[in-house]
């Protein structure tokens, strides 16, 4: 008898499970749905209010419209310009945002390993901290031209800092009996540092890189305007001197665009290289 | 001389069952050569307000291959350091240490450890984890994937290679903490308190499973415990030590024989005995006295 009800009961079990999992699935996607829905509601409701707004409440070169930046962006992009700008910003955000994040994430980790070395350059590190670094810029436009190299210098300073204080952050934090079980397990100096420390501190490393990404941005931008020939920074000063506001704002669009596209391929290569932590925030939330 | 002769019988009892743990029968009969020696060993800290803390105090202990001791004490006595001695992680203040008879320099990395919390690297999964002790020089690929599935397969973890440690319960990970200590097969293996944070019939089914492991390998076992119970179930020999400054109160030796029922160690001849001399040395220890 107990073996004919308890399959009965399993399947009980089952199906009323499945309807709760998909009742509360159906639940999600209506309030997704919602929140979308009034994200858009409120979007639209802004570009209305601002293009409605334009030219009747306050002058169009102080804040433009929606439809004039649009056409201003078509144009600009049509006849070659700004895609060329863009090149240059790109280029010079390519080349020291990877430099600064390695070169910072490198000497963190340096600093977590080495007591020694983290007692004679920690305090030196920090006073370097406290100087604003865009008032650096000017220094490094005199050091290296106004080519795309003073730039590169700037992005790599504003991207150095971040990482290393996120790496050496997570340095610190890290559970030292996994090295000690590491090293009983035999495990080589390779082996110690990239199948366990850089895991172990992985998750602070990439919030270094996600929060060192609009700033590297920054620091190109701030070069560019202080002295350039080139870049969005460039293109947005020069067209704020000529009170041209709707190509401010494209500038300032195809800055924001940069941020989002790079900001997204970190969280893909992150959530590839931290699935064990996603793994398992999707298990808790399963019960 | 009794201990030796005790262990090398039950170690040919087990031979003739199971013939995987010839090489740790082999040494034992070679030398008699005790595997761990830990000679007048003392371990003092350095506290913030009250200067020196003396951890250990003159601890002596000869360990033969293939014995399961195991070493109960308060809770602060020091049995966790002792562990992390014989490992090699925590320097020594005073004494030394054999291993296989020359002295332990640094980290040794011919033992195995389990501590406390699994400690499974979070970021690898089940397999990962368990392979992770096994040198590509010392194991072919074809040896570490069958060790790997071994072990997997008799701690009952079967189907859940690709796990990352997060997604398994407690036991499990418990299990796999132990597998991934045997799985690259050290001739000792430490253990600190691995069942500790366990509910008593998990812990009990962990207890029986490293038994019935531990009479195929036969490797050595340093177990370190705060509950009675469980330092007699599974030892050949129970090591107590006092509260602090730690030291060698005594030694028990558990008559039981093996393979042991832990399911039903109370009814098994010889727990008794073993655990009222234990429990009368901690009855002296806490000064309570006889009802």
């Amino acid at each position: 008898m107990a073996k004919e009800t308890s399959p009965g009961q399993v399947r009980v079990e089952a199906s009323s499970g499945g309807a709760a999992v998909s009742a509360a699935s159906g639940f999600f996607w209506k309030r997704s749905l919602w929140v979308t829905l009034l994200r858009t509601v409120v979007i639209g409701g802004f570009l209305l209010s601002w293009e409605i707004a334009s030219g009747r409440w306050i002058e169009p070169f102080l804040i433009s419209s929606p439809s004039r930046i649009l056409s201003s962006l078509i144009s600009s992009f049509q006849s070659g310009d700004l895609l060329q700008h863009t090149w240059v910003t790109f280029q010079e955000i390519a080349i020291g945002f990877p430099l600064g994040a390695i070169s910072g994430i490198a000497l963190g980790y340096c600093f977590g390993r080495s007591q020694v070395l983290a007692e004679i350059f920690e305090p030196i590190i920090i006073a370097l901290n406290g100087i604003p670094r865009t008032a650096l810029a000017p220094l490094f436009i005199v050091w290296l031209g106004i080519g795309i190299w003073s730039k590169v210098g700037v992005v790599f300073l504003l991207t150095f800092f971040l990482n290393f204080f996120n790496t050496y952050a997570g340095m610190r934090q890290m559970d030292e009996e996994y090295i000690d079980l590491a090293r009983l397990m035999g495990a080589n100096r390779w082996k110690l540092t990239f199948k366990v420390i850089l895991p172990a501190i992985s998750p602070y490393v990439f919030i270094g890189i996600r929060t060192s990404i609009p700033f590297s941005v920054i620091g190109a931008i701030v070069g560019e305007f202080i002295a350039a020939t080139e870049g969005i920074g460039f293109f947005i000063r020069l067209s704020a001197g000529v009170f041209r506001t709707a190509d401010v704002f494209v500038g300032i669009i195809v800055l924001m665009l940069l941020v989002i596209v790079m900001d997204k391929i970190a969280d893909l290569i992150e959530r590839r290289v931290l699935a064990w932590q996603t793994q398992t925030e999707h298990v808790r939330i399963q019960g | 001389m009794g201990e030796c002769a005790d262990f090398m019988e039950q170690g040919f009892q087990a031979s003739e069952q199971k013939s995987s743990s010839r090489e740790a029968i082999e040494n034992a009969q070679a030398g008699n050569q005790p595997v761990i020696e830990v000679e007048n060993v003392t371990k003092a800290f350095h506290t913030p307000d009250q200067g020196m803390m003396v951890a250990l105090e003159d601890i002596t202990l000869s360990i033969p291959y293939g014995e399961f001791v195991t070493v109960v004490g308060p809770s602060g006595c020091g049995k966790s350091t002792l562990l992390k001695l014989i490992a090699g992680l925590t320097p020594i203040s005073g004494g030394r240490i054999l291993y296989q008879g020359s002295e332990v320099q640094g980290l040794n990395t011919k033992v195995g450890y389990v501590p406390q919390e699994s400690k499974l690297f979070p970021w690898l999964t089940l397999e990962e984890n368990v392979a992770f002790g096994l040198d590509p020089k010392r194991y072919s690929r074809q040896e570490r994937e069958r060790q790997v599935r071994y072990f997997i397969n008799l701690a009952g973890l079967s189907g859940f290679e690709k796990y990352y440690p997060a997604q398994l319960s407690g036991g499990m990970g418990k299990r796999a903490s132990i597998i991934r200590a045997l799985a690259y097969e050290p001739p000792v293996i430490l253990m600190d308190e691995p069942f500790g944070p366990l509910d008593a019939q998990t812990r009990m089914i962990l207890q029986d499973e490293l038994l019935k492991i531990w009479e195929q390998k036969r490797q050595t076992i340093i177990f370190v415990t705060h509950d009675l119970v469980e330092a007699v179930a599974l030892a050949d020999r129970v090591v107590v030590i006092t509260h602090r400054p730690g030291r060698v109160k005594d030694f028990i030796q558990v008559p039981m024989r093996r393979p042991r029922n832990i399911f039903e160690i109370h009814r098994q001849e010889g727990f008794d005995e073993a655990y009222g001399r234990l429990w009368n040395i901690f009855r002296n220890e806490l000064n309570i006295g006889a009802a």
